[in-house]
Order: C-alpha cells, then structure tokens, then sequence
C-alpha cells in the first residue's frame, strides 16, 4: 500500500471506513429527492426553457435578433463559446494531467469537474451552431463526401480546426468520463433495490464485476485516456485561440494567444469548479471529502493560472507599443481607454488583481472568500472574452466603420439560457450519478485518511 | 402533283362512316360518363381489388404530398412568339431624357425582357450623366402607390366622364395652367392650344440669378462652363450637388488633374457644409447674411478696393479668391447659390469684370430651365383665394408642398371651381384636387426635352403604360379639344409636319433622333450684350447693410433627395447623405459650439440619439433633431429642403412615412402616418437672418452609416497632397515621392547597407509572403480599379447604382441606426482633425489624449471622400478563414463570394480590414419589418431588381463581385464577335455611374489598358497596403490645390 507522509495534509477527514463513502455517495442518489433539489431544478429548467424559447426565436427569425452588425460580426456569441469552452478545460486537466502527475488530491472533485467539462463542452458547442446564418447547413463544415461535385471544407480555415479539436475534445472527455463511471456505477447497481433503477444502473455499469482483471483493465484504460486528453487540454483552447490569432485584425493579430488562452482556461475552469463544489459539498455534505485542502490546491493553481494571464496581458500591452504598428497600437490604446474601457478594467480587475489575493494563506483557505472569488474570476474571464472581440472588432483598420455594440435581449437571453441548461444538467448529475470517484476515493482512504495517517503516525 | 397527296387517318376516314362524322372537328373525343364507365360490366373482372387500390392510393397520395414538400415552383410563362428585339436575358437599352422639374439627364434605359431596371447617363446625347436621383428614379416606375387610373377625388372614373368635366369647366371662365418650367416644346405648344394662362414655378427657385443677367439683355439662367474654370469660385452655392440642373461634375472634374496642364481652384464660402464645399481647396465659413458682404469684397478687391464689414479670416480668404479670380480672367467662374437679387447681381458683375461672359459663362445659348415666376405664383394663390379662377390644371409640381406659402395655396384651391392634376401618385396637391389625370411615368411616355435651344432631346417609353395612366400633354389636348391627341403623333407633327402614320418608319430623322436620344435644330441664339452696364450701387449698398441675428437659417438640397420628388424612393432615402452620412432623415446641421452652448447631444449612436430643436423664423417653425457637422459657421444652422411630404397622410408611398423597430408604420397623435423629417420649404420666402433655436427636450434616432468622422491619423487609408508638394515631386517613380512612399517592414538585416542594423532597414511588403501567390498576375485578365481620390465628389451616383445593379436590400432606418447598412460600396468621408500625433508629443500631450482629441474634426475641416468597396485582395484575408470556402479566387483576380455554399459564420466579415462585407441578418425579402420599404418585399417593385443577380437569401455573407454579371456578359460579348476583350468595353455600375470619371475598370494584365496604365502611376496606392493583402483596387493620392494660384 502507497504510503504518504505524515506531515501532509489528509485527504479525507475525520474516520471513514470504505461503507462510509459509499454511503455517503450513493445515499443521495437512492432517497428521495430533497426539497432544495427540487427547486433548484425547477429554476434551472425555467431559465433553460427560456433560453431554448430566445434560440429558437433567433433560429426561426435570422441573426439580426441580436445587436451585431456589419463592423462587429461576432459578440456574445463567440463571448460564450470561448468562455464555455474555457470552463470546460478544468475537469480533463484535473481528471488527465493531475493523474499523469499522481495528485491524488483530484480524487475527490474529478467527477463533477469532468461533469461540469462535458457539459460546459455541450454548452460552448451550442454557440458555433446558433451563430451561423444558415445553421440547418451546419453539416457542411465537416469534411463529408457529397454530392455537392468537389466541394470540400477549407482547411486552412480555423473554423475548421475548431470543429475539430472541440469534437475530438469532447469525445475523448466523454469516454474518459464514463470509463471512471463504469465501477461506481456498479457499486450503485449493487446498492439498488428497485428493479427499474437497478436495471439501469446495471447497463451503465456494463457487467462490472469488481474483479482484478477489471481493475487492472481499468486502471490501463485510464492511463491511455489520460495520455490521450492531456494533449488536448492543451490543443483545444491554442486552436480556439487560432481564430483570432491567424486573423488580421489588430488585437487578435498575436502570437501570444495560444498559451494565454490555455492558462486563462485552466484558470477559468478551477475558477468554476470551485463555485460547483463549494455548493455541492455543502448541500451533499461531502465535508469530509472536499475540505479546504483541496480548495487550496485549487486556488494554488488559480494564483499561477491568474499570473499567467496577466502577464500576458501586460505582454500584449507591451508589445503593442513596442512593435510600432499604428492599428496594433491604437487597438490596445483603445481597450483602456475607449468605449470598451469599463470591460478592460473589469477584466483587469477580475482576472489580475483579484486571484493575487489567494497569496494570503487566509484568503485561500477561506471557503467563502473563495467562492465569492471564483465567481468574480469567471466574470473577469467573460469579459476577457468580450475585450478580445469586440473592442478589437469595432475599432479596427478603417475609422470610417468604427462602430459600436449593444446587446440586445436574445443576446442576454440566450447567455443566461445557456447557465440555466448547464445548472439543469449538472443538477440532474449530482442527482443521478455518483459525485464523488467513490471507489477510487476508496484507494486513498488508507493512505490518506485523518484517521488512518494519524494512527500511522502514532 | 406529290403535294396533292392526301393521308388518312384512318378508315373510318376515307370511307366518312359516321362515327368519324360525328367526332370529326373535336379537338378531344367526347369523355366516357361516369355513370357510363361505371356501368361497365367489366370492370367486375377487374383484378384490381380494394385492398389494391387502397394501396395504390395511399402511394399516390404519399407520393403527392411528398412532392408537395418540394420549394414552391412559381410557372414563368415563355413568349409563345418570341417579340423581335427581346432576347430573354439580353438587356435593351433606349435613350431617353430626365425631366422632373427638378434633375435634368440624357440618360439611356436599360431594360431585360421589357421591363426597365436600370438608368445610367447616356454619354453620346450629352455630357452630363445622371446623378443619384436619376439613377434612383427607375424605382419610382414601380411604386405601388401609383395611381392607376383618372381618378375624381377618392373614387375611379373614366377618362371619358373627366375629359368632359374638365373640358366643360375649361370653357367657362378662367383657366390656370400652374406647372413647372416646361423644357418641352411640345406641351407649351400644347397649353397654348388649351389658351390658359400659364404660370410656371419651380421649387428651388432661380428668379434672382435670372433677373441678374436682364442687364446683358437675357431672361435665363446661363449655361457655366466648368471646363475652363481654373478658378472657381463659389458663394453658398452647391454646383456639384444640386445647384440648377447640377451636372456639372464632369467638367468641374475634368480640371482636377494633378498631371494635366492645369488644376483648378477652388474656393467655397458658404454657412453649411455642403458637397461642392467637402471638394473646396479653400473652404470659408461665412453666414448667410456675410454671403453678399464676400460677394462685394470680391468685387471690390477686384476694383482695387478693400474688403469691409468681415472679419479677419473671411477678408483675407476673399482676398485671395479674389486674386486667384483676377489672376485666372476669363477663365474663372464666381456663381452664388442664394436666390437674392443683390448677390446675384453682385456676381453678375464680378464674371463680367473677369471676362468670363461669353467664355466659361454662356447667355447666347443659355439654360431654358428654371423659368419660373414667383411673382406670377403669389398672384396666382391670391386669385384662386379671391375666387377669380375657376379651372386650374396642375402640371408636373406639387405647390400644395413645395410653395412657400402653400398653405395660402391650399386654401385658394378649394375656391377653384374644378382643379385637375396629372401628377401620378396623389400627393399633397392632387389629392386636393377636383381630378387627378395621372401622367405617365417618364418611363412610359413620350416626351420632348430642350435644355438648350438648338437641342432637343427625346423621352420614349421602354415600357407599356402599367396603369390606364395618360400623357399629360395628351390630356390637355383632349382637355383642348384638339383633333389630334395622341401624344406620339402630336410631337412627331411638331417637327415634321408632314408626319402621316404611313411614314411612320421611314423619316429616318426622327428615328435616328429617337435613337441618340437627341438631335438639333436651328434656332436663334440670344444676343447678350456682355459689355452692358451691371448697375451694383444699391445691390452693394444693401448687402453692406445685412446683418444677422445669434442665429442664422440656410436651406439646402441634400444629394440624394433633391427636392422631395423621391421621397418614397427607398434607395434614395438609404443612400446615406454624402456629407453628413446620414439616412432616411433631414435634421438641423449646426456647429459643435452652438450645439454644446444649447446643451445638444453631439455623439450620435444606436443609444444616444439626437436632441430634438424648435426652429423659428419669420413665424414659421420646425421640429428637426440637431445634427452636428463640421465646417457649419458657428451661429448658423441648415435644413434639407425635400423632407416632410406627406404631412396630411398621402397615399405618395410606403416608404415615404417612417417605420419603427418592427417595420410598422408609425403614427402622429392624430393619427396619421409620420412623415420623414419636416418640410423647410416654408422658410425659403425670404431670407432668414435672425432665428430661434431652441432645446425642447426630445430626443430623436438618427441612423448614420458612419459614426467616425476623422481617419486617426492613418496616412496609408487616404494619402493626400498638396498640388505645390505633389508638382515638387511629380517625375518620381512610383512609391518614392514622399507623399505616396510605399510601406516597408523593419526587417533584421542590412537591407540599406549602411553597416547597422537599424529602423532604416526596410523592406517592401511585397517582399513578404505567407503562402503560394495566387497565379493572377499576366495571366489571363485581373480585373482591377483605380479611384481617383482627386477626382471624385463624394456625390454617390456609384452608391446608388450599385445598389440598384446588385439588388443590395434596403433594410430601412432601424437597422441602419444598428450599423446594418448593406451597400456593396459605400463612400468614406473623412474630415481632418486640428490634432496628430506628432502635434500631442510637441505639446507634451500624451499619446492616450492626443487619439481622444483627433476624433474631433477640426471646426472648419477638410474633407476626403474614399469610395469603398470589397478591394478584390489578391491574398484575401476573408477566403483562407471561411470553414467552407465559400469565399475563394477567381482565376481572374475577383475575390468571389458563393451564396449557395456560404453557412453565415460571418468570420470572413471579421478578418476584412476594409469591412466591407454585408450580411443578411433577416430574410429581407420575407420579413415583416421590411415590408414597407424593400423592393423585393413588394410584388410590383420586385420588378425593378435585375435578373442577373440573385436575391440573397437569409444568414448569407455578401459583398461587391465587381459587377461579375458585367464582366460575365462582356467575355460573352468578345467571345461571340471572336476578339479580345476590348479596353473600356466593359464597365461596373460605379465606374459608369461616375460623373467625375473618377473610377476606372478594366484588366490590369491588359498593359494597354486604361487602369494598368494608372495602376503604374506614382499617385496610385493600396489602402493599407503594408498589410500585404495585395488589393486589386488603387487609389489614386488626392491633391489638393492649396497652395498655388
């Protein structure tokens, strides 16, 4: 058995036994439904029916429904799906990487930040479709033989690339996802006494038996996975920053962007399963399990995700005067102090300054500090978002199409129809699904149990 | 003989039985009866069971509505005989000439299987070309709002009933003929037949321009010369815009060429900034009241005298003027753009002084145009008011608008016994009217034009009447009770009176007349005495006495509205106005202190809109946002004339009233549809030198295409020169002179070879490439285009024709207010700015607030206007970024965009620097909000788009294809006559629009050809060139003559 030093933190606290954690897992999911639960999905599923109610309006009526225009091509739209995209970053990362790396402190919130990674995923991949003019050709952007003659996609097109690395982003997530479902089902299977949800579980868990030939055809599985993903956390936010970096357009016209936009995911997505989590713990009291350790952790790498991004904003600034172009030059000027200033400051402040906080330990321990932090990261990174296209986009080459853009109220509504999908589905996973890598957490307990460290310790 | 054969059908023919008899002569044999086919026993053989028959009708019923689903098939029906001179998809194209009493063009129709879509200038009849509102007026061949029939107040009678009445009503007591100036000698000839009095008025009136040439002995506006013009010198007046029949462009341009002998001068003083005023080398402000005072300068300074009674900036630039005039004797022209006897005769008296009479400035063979009489007009109302007129016929104007006093004339008319109308819609005066004989519209009738003694020009119809409309002339012959009404007939008898029918095609005069368009007469030239005394004492004592009040009013006519002719034209109201850019509106222009002063919005966005201002003068006054130009005197304020028809909810069409966000109509309180703008022609009765402006808290949208007025500094958009630095520097190759260097990239090596690695080390962008050229150059054609920035006006023509050549959506004042203007080709207007750069780092002003402060114009600026359009990049940015390729090279050079492919993700939209890309963001032609004002949303305006070029559909990027159905039918053209494309033989819609000729196409790989050979010279350049994106479309650097003379 792994053995972990004393000094280290625990990971789990106070004692559990492995009945313990199963209890505490699967107990939600086989009572019934509590009252919060409920309203909380009612809310969430108003606000998504709302949203799907503003897509299909916007789908029925034409592009025009929302504030663009002819200087300004993309706005919320792209906003949304760069920053869904960003969101879904943080659970492959923590699920891919941090296992390369033997963190075992990801046990306890890989579940629920590969959740929130596929559905943020699913969300980010709505906003590519609804943008297009004619959605119902959404087909043609993939590479399909046809009867159109020799019509192919273009491949120099980062558009493309995007459908590509999100798709490939996507199912490799999923499959990674449900690989480490497959024993936790099982172990609801097990635990199920209706016939109907056994049945269920008993397809999901696809035969599980528990036995050593499963847990190591398992634990293989997830190594390749693993090694498959951990490029792609990478390749999927360098590609959605190709968008705008192999463009012309001062302000997206940057080399820089494909690491910024990594680490502003990374960054954003921490940011986000923070926000999850600390309600989750809380309302399936899950203490024990996700303690402030492992929020410091995270906050840990928000701090030198946070870093990365401002320097890079300062590097952008940077070099905007020192390459000497004009329009480079005047669109950064143009950020601070234009029309837009209000959304550069907020960015600013959201994403630079407010992550320096985590230095102090008190602050990064502080699970309401925390919370109220992650929120204000994700704000900060909309509005990254937002800067980067639009203020780059209304003021660009010629001043005689300098524009500007308001939103209108599909533009707002389908944004907030898009939190209330995601809030729907995660809501109908912490409700359906095991939250916690029960049976993975079961290979810490040991290890990295309170109980059991201390009395190692003694 | 073989041919007396005969074949049988059958039998039963050759032996006649009777059944043969009886079905011979039947197209059909008589069908079997139901009862009959029923009743057929052996249908109870059949094998076809029910079950069989319920599944071969479940089949065919799902095999129809399957079918069914298919897009609907809308049956166009083929000629059965094929009309001699239509080819289906071959354009005709008819002379003909613009009249409205307003616009005056030689123009030639273009019309595809009989239907007339486009007008563009018809070189070999004239010089003019026609201007943004001839272009546009095909539109109004099609409104639906026309009038179909003769109609006695709101019901339809015959023509028959109303002939009577009017003719009855004719012969009793006294009879008005109110028209405007009428060119055609035919229908003069035809109301003198009528023996009416005749009282002609035109809406901007030129009584005083006229009355100041009496001293020469001449009643007539004369005809100017712009060609010759080396100086020219104009006071308030908008020569290039609207002033007279405005086609002046093309001479005036014709000396804006820096390489020619000679460059003209131009000086401008004038309150508002005008179009002729944005081309000004040297721009004065001045108000009003100081026009006469700049007028007296001139003269006196010319006389050796001094200037008087204007402040510093203005006397020294009158001056000049004046110097620049003397210097430039005989050769130079002064015109005044007000309607004021003083002035008029002031300026009468400079051109005489100069010599310019009987060289740039013609009386012998003057203009016939604006004859109107304003004082015949005021008599006229106060008759019909005093009940002394009991028929009045009204002819091709709308007084009941466009009178100074039209409500007086309104009044007046309900005590006329019978009045009578041949406008085609019912406006404001035919409404008002007994009857209404709609006219034809000019597209549908004949007509005779003289502009000029000496000339006279043909109108014919390139189209069946649409309506039971008839020709004006007509009705007041039949109105006459002549013997001959037919209109055709009439004209043709009156140039050659031994017209007969049967020589209808053989008097090869007149159909080579009707051909061109044109033909001359003899006819006797005046005899002007230019050495006649012009008597300016009390002309100069009168102007020395003007002075104004805080706050002075001038009207003006916008570009592309003119006087309120097209007010329902939805074209003309979208093209945006070509000094203030904005559409769809009229407004109060003042300065940005008066503005400031009053508390007035002066950033004007989708959510700041702007502030609504009473304006009073001589107890008339208007409701109007306040609209801040640059270059407005300070203490002055200007408003369109042409705006607020329809005030009492005319049926003058659908587009003439505004819509609201959802394309309704919207209403006034009284519920009547609101009117665009508001009607300023009330305040051109006398001169308004002491007006109240005042803030009344409203707010009001003003939708603009542009919202920026300064270029920020960026040289490499539009380069400009002095003609002294361009004259300095005129022999350097191309990209060397100093005012068009081509860009170069700092690179890391010696490229100067002076040892160090430096700023210094340059290299053309050329050098540069990412990715396999695209094989275009000398290879095949590369169509290509130069724009002379020197050259051109600002003054839309090329807007207006692209949007009617391309079938560009008209999506209405909202979604322009949105930045949602569609126009392939749009023209940039860019003012100067006081501040730079360089100037914030003298001044140690930072480099944050020196951009701030250069988004001002300067208070007085300079203008340059850049036509824009999709730069056909031969390293396109939009082509390698489309998921798709539904935007990709032409091995022609033409960066073409395929609707059918396109998916809508508008990133090619995005990575354009030059935005020139136009999506369709609503189903334009189906949707509610465009319904009243987008042709192809109307099913009789529909008519007008062209066939060749495709409606784009919804969630489609679009964009300028250099008119590639032109270039298409050219190679066919070459193609058929076995020869090369020929230089010049084929044109896009903005470069034969262009009045000034400032635009050029061809192929550039032809090195023979007209663009390759400007493409090469040293003014030409790429906008934004150091982008590398390798543009098909140069500019040409504009000079500005400020500095010589």
């Amino acid at each position: 058995m792994q053995r972990e030093s004393a000094i280290r933190e625990p990971l789990i606290l106070g004692h559990k036994t492995y009945k313990d954690i199963t209890d505490d897992v699967v107990g939600p999911i086989s009572g019934p439904a509590p009252l919060g639960w409920k309203i909380l999905i009612t809310i969430s599923s108003i606000i998504a029916l709302y949203g799907v109610g503003e897509i299909l309006y916007l789908l029925g009526t034409g592009i025009g429904v929302w504030g663009l225009n002819k200087t300004v091509g993309w706005a919320w739209d792209i906003t949304n799906f760069v920053w869904w995209v960003g969101i879904g970053h943080a659970g492959t990362l923590i699920s891919a990487v941090l296992l390369l790396f033997r963190q075992k402190w990801r046990m306890a919130i890989n579940r629920s930040a590969e959740a929130m990674t596929i559905f943020a995923v699913i969300m980010a991949a709505v906003f590519p479709g609804i943008h297009m003019g004619r959605i119902w050709l959404a087909y043609w952007v993939f590479p399909l033989p046809n009867q159109f003659g020799s019509l192919w996609v273009n491949f120099n097109s980062p558009l493309l690339w995007d459908v590509f690395a999100i798709s490939t982003y996507f199912s490799v997530s999923l499959v990674f996802w449900y690989i480490g479902l497959i024993p936790d089902f099982a172990t609801i299977r097990d635990r199920m006494v209706k016939p109907l949800p056994k049945k269920i579980y008993s397809i999901l868990s696809f035969g599980w038996s528990g036995r050593a030939k499963h847990w190591t055809r398992f634990e293989e599985v997830s190594l390749v996975l693993a090694g498959i993903a951990t490029p792609l956390v990478f390749s999927v936010h360098s590609i959605v920053s190709m968008d705008f970096a192999t463009s012309v357009i001062p302000g997206w016209h940057t080399t820089i962007f494909p690491p910024y936009f990594v680490s502003g995911a990374v960054f954003s997505g921490f940011a986000m399963v923070q926000t999850l989590m600390l309600i989750m713990r809380k309302a399936f009291k899950l203490e024990a399990y996700i303690h402030v350790k492992h929020v410091e952790y995270m906050n840990i790498v928000i701090i030198v995700t946070g870093s990365i991004v401002g320097v890079a904003y300062l590097t952008e600034l940077f070099i905007s005067w020192y390459s000497g172009v004009e329009y480079e030059s005047y669109a950064f000027i143009n950020r601070f102090s234009g029309p837009y200033s209000v959304a550069y400051w907020t960015m600013m402040t959201c994403n630079v300054i407010s992550p320096q906080l985590f230095w102090f330990k008190k602050i990064r321990r502080s699970l309401i500090a925390t919370f109220i932090l992650s929120i204000v990261v994700n704000i900060g990174m909309w509005f990254e978002r937002y800067v980067i296209i639009v203020t780059s986009l209304h003021r660009d080459y010629l001043p005689s199409s300098w524009g500007e853009f308001i939103p209108t109220s599909t533009d707002i509504g389908i944004f907030i129809g898009t939190l209330g999908i995601f809030s729907t589905l995660f809501l109908m996973f912490t409700r359906f699904f095991p939250v916690l890598a029960l049976n993975e957490l079961k290979t810490i307990l040991k290890s990295s149990g309170e109980s059991y460290k201390n009395e190692q310790a003694k | 003989m073989a041919n007396n054969k005969i074949y049988w059908s059958g039998l039963d023919e050759l032996e006649g039985t009777e059944a043969y008899q009886s079905v011979q002569g039947q197209e059909f044999p008589e069908s079997q009866s139901v009862d009959e086919f029923i009743s057929d026993e052996r249908h109870s053989s059949s094998t076809t069971g029910r079950r069989d028959f319920l599944k071969f009708m479940g089949f065919s019923l799902t095999a129809a509505t399957l079918a069914a689903c298919e897009t609907p098939v809308i049956k166009s029906i083929p000629y059965v005989n094929k009309p001699e001179d239509v080819t289906p998809g071959v354009a005709n194209y008819y002379a003909s000439t613009y009249y409205d009493g307003f616009d005056y063009a030689n123009i030639l129709v273009k019309t595809r299987e009989g239907r007339p879509i486009f007008v563009k200038g018809n070189k070999a009849s004239g010089k003019a070309k026609a201007n943004t509102r001839v272009i546009g007026s095909v539109m109004g061949l099609y409104d639906s709002a026309r009038l179909q029939g003769p109609m006695k107040g709101n019901d339809v009678v015959s023509w028959a009933d109303l002939d009577a009445a009017v003719a009855a009503s004719a012969d009793e007591g006294r009879t008005v003929v109110l028209s405007n100036t009428v060119l055609s000698p035919s229908l003069n000839k035809a109301i003198d037949t009528l023996g009416a009095e005749h009282v002609q008025y035109d809406a901007v009136s030129h009584n005083a321009l006229r009355a100041a040439q009496s001293s020469f002995g001449v009643d007539a506006v004369p005809s100017y010369d712009f060609s010759k013009a080396e100086v020219v010198v104009s006071i308030a007046a908008d020569f290039l815009g609207s002033f007279l029949t405005s086609d002046y462009d093309a001479d005036y341009s014709s000396l804006r060429n820096p390489e020619g002998d000679k460059h003209s001068k131009h000086f401008q003083f004038e309150s508002t900034m005008s179009l002729t005023g944005t081309n000004a080398d040297v721009r004065t402000m001045v108000s009003p009241s100081e026009e006469g005072k700049v007028a007296a300068g001139i003269l006196s300074v010319l006389n050796s005298g001094s200037v008087s009674g204007l402040e510093e900036g203005v006397a020294n630039a009158v001056k000049s003027a004046a110097a620049a005039l003397k210097a430039a004797s005989g050769r130079s022209i002064i015109v005044a753009g007000s309607n004021d006897d003083d002035i008029q005769t002031i300026v009468a008296a400079i051109n005489q002084k100069l010599g310019n009479y009987g060289s740039t400035i013609d009386l012998s063979n003057p203009s016939l145009a604006y004859q109107g009489d304003d004082a015949a007009v005021a008599s006229l109302v106060a008759d019909m008011n005093a009940g002394k007129v009991s028929t009045l016929i009204i002819h091709g104007c709308n007084p009941a608008y466009d009178l100074p006093n039209a409500g007086e004339f309104i009044s007046g008319l309900a005590k006329v016994k019978t009045s009578v109308c041949t406008n085609g819609l019912a406006d404001e005066t035919a409404s008002r009217c007994t009857y209404i004989a709609p006219d034809h519209h000019y597209l549908e009738g004949w007509n005779d034009l003289s502009l000029n003694a000496g000339k006279i020009d043909i109108a014919q119809p390139a189209i069946q009447p649409l309506f039971d409309t008839r020709s004006a002339g007509s009705s007041i012959l039949t109105w006459a009770g002549a013997e001959q009404t037919d209109w055709y007939s009439y004209i043709r008898t009156n140039y050659n009176g031994s017209y007969t029918s049967a020589n209808m095609y053989s008097d090869v005069n007149w159909n080579r007349a009707v051909h061109d368009g044109t033909f001359t007469i003899d006819a006797a030239s005046q005899a002007p005495d230019y050495s006649a005394t012009v008597n300016v004492a009390s002309a100069l004592q009168n102007v020395a006495k003007r002075s104004g009040g805080a706050m002075q009013l001038s009207t003006y006519v916008k570009g592309a509205m003119g006087v309120g002719n097209h007010v329902a034209n939805p074209i003309l109201q979208e093209t945006p106005d070509p000094v203030s850019k904005i559409t769809w509106d009229n407004y109060v222009t003042m300065s940005r202190s008066d503005m400031e002063n009053l508390g007035l919005n002066t950033y004007l966005g989708q959510a700041d809109a702007a502030s609504v201002v009473k304006v009073t003068s001589n107890g008339v006054s208007v409701e109007l946002p306040a609209f801040m130009q640059p270059g407005q005197k300070q203490g002055t304020i200007s408003i369109a004339l042409g705006y607020g028809r329809g005030a009492n909810g005319e049926n003058i069409g659908k587009a003439a009233y505004q819509t609201g966000e959802n394309g309704e109509t919207l209403s006034l309180e009284s519920g009547l549809p609101m009117p665009i703008g508001a009607n300023a022609f009330p305040f051109t009765s006398g001169a308004n030198y002491d007006v109240q402006v005042e803030k009344i808290g409203a707010e009001y949208s003003l939708a603009s295409t542009q919202m920026h007025g300064t270029a920020m500094g960026r040289d490499s958009v539009v380069k400009e020169t002095t003609l002294a630095a361009f004259l300095s520097e005129a022999d350097k190759p191309k990209g060397e002179a100093s005012w068009n260097k081509a860009p170069g990239l700092n690179v890391h090596e010696d490229v100067n070879h002076d040892g160090v690695i430096d700023s210094r080390d340059k290299k053309s962008t050329n050098a540069f490439d990412l990715w396999h050229s695209h094989a275009v150059e000398e290879v095949g054609h590369r169509w290509g285009m130069s724009i002379d920035l020197t050259k051109c006006t600002g003054c839309s023509a090329c807007v207006t024709a692209c949007h009617i050549e391309n079938n560009v959506p008209v999506v209405g004042k909202d979604e322009v207010l949105r930045h949602r203007d569609m126009h392939w080709m749009r023209i940039d207007r860019y003012y100067s700015s006081d501040y730079s750069l360089e100037k914030g780092a003298e001044e140690g002003v930072g480099v944050i607030s020196s951009y701030a402060k250069m988004e001002d114009p300067s208070v007085n600026p300079q203008t340059v206007h850049m036509p824009m359009m999709c730069q056909h990049c031969n390293h396109a940015p939009c082509e390698t970024v489309c998921p798709v390729a539904a935007t990709t090279h032409s091995n022609e050079g033409l960066n073409q965009m395929t609707y059918n492919r396109c998916i809508g993700t508008r990133y090619c939209a995005n990575n354009c620097p030059y935005k020139v890309r136009r999506f369709n963001w609503f189903n334009y032609k189906g949707h509610g909000k465009f319904q009243n004002f987008n042709p192809a949303a109307d099913s009789l305006t529909r008519l007008v788009l062209n066939p060749d070029v495709t409606v784009r559909a919804r969630g489609v990027m679009e964009k300028c294809s250099m008119c590639v159905q032109r270039i298409q039918e050219g190679k066919l053209d070459a193609k058929k006559a076995n020869s090369a494309i020929k230089d010049g033989a084929i044109s896009t819609a903005c470069a034969e629009s262009c009045p000034a000729n400032a635009i050029t196409f061809g192929d550039l790989n032809d090195k023979a050809s007209q663009v390759r050979t400007i493409s090469e010279n040293n003014r030409s350049y790429h906008a934004l060139e150091e982008i590398g994106v390798k543009p098909n479309i140069f500019y040409m650097t504009k000079v500005r003559n400020v500095d010589t003379h």
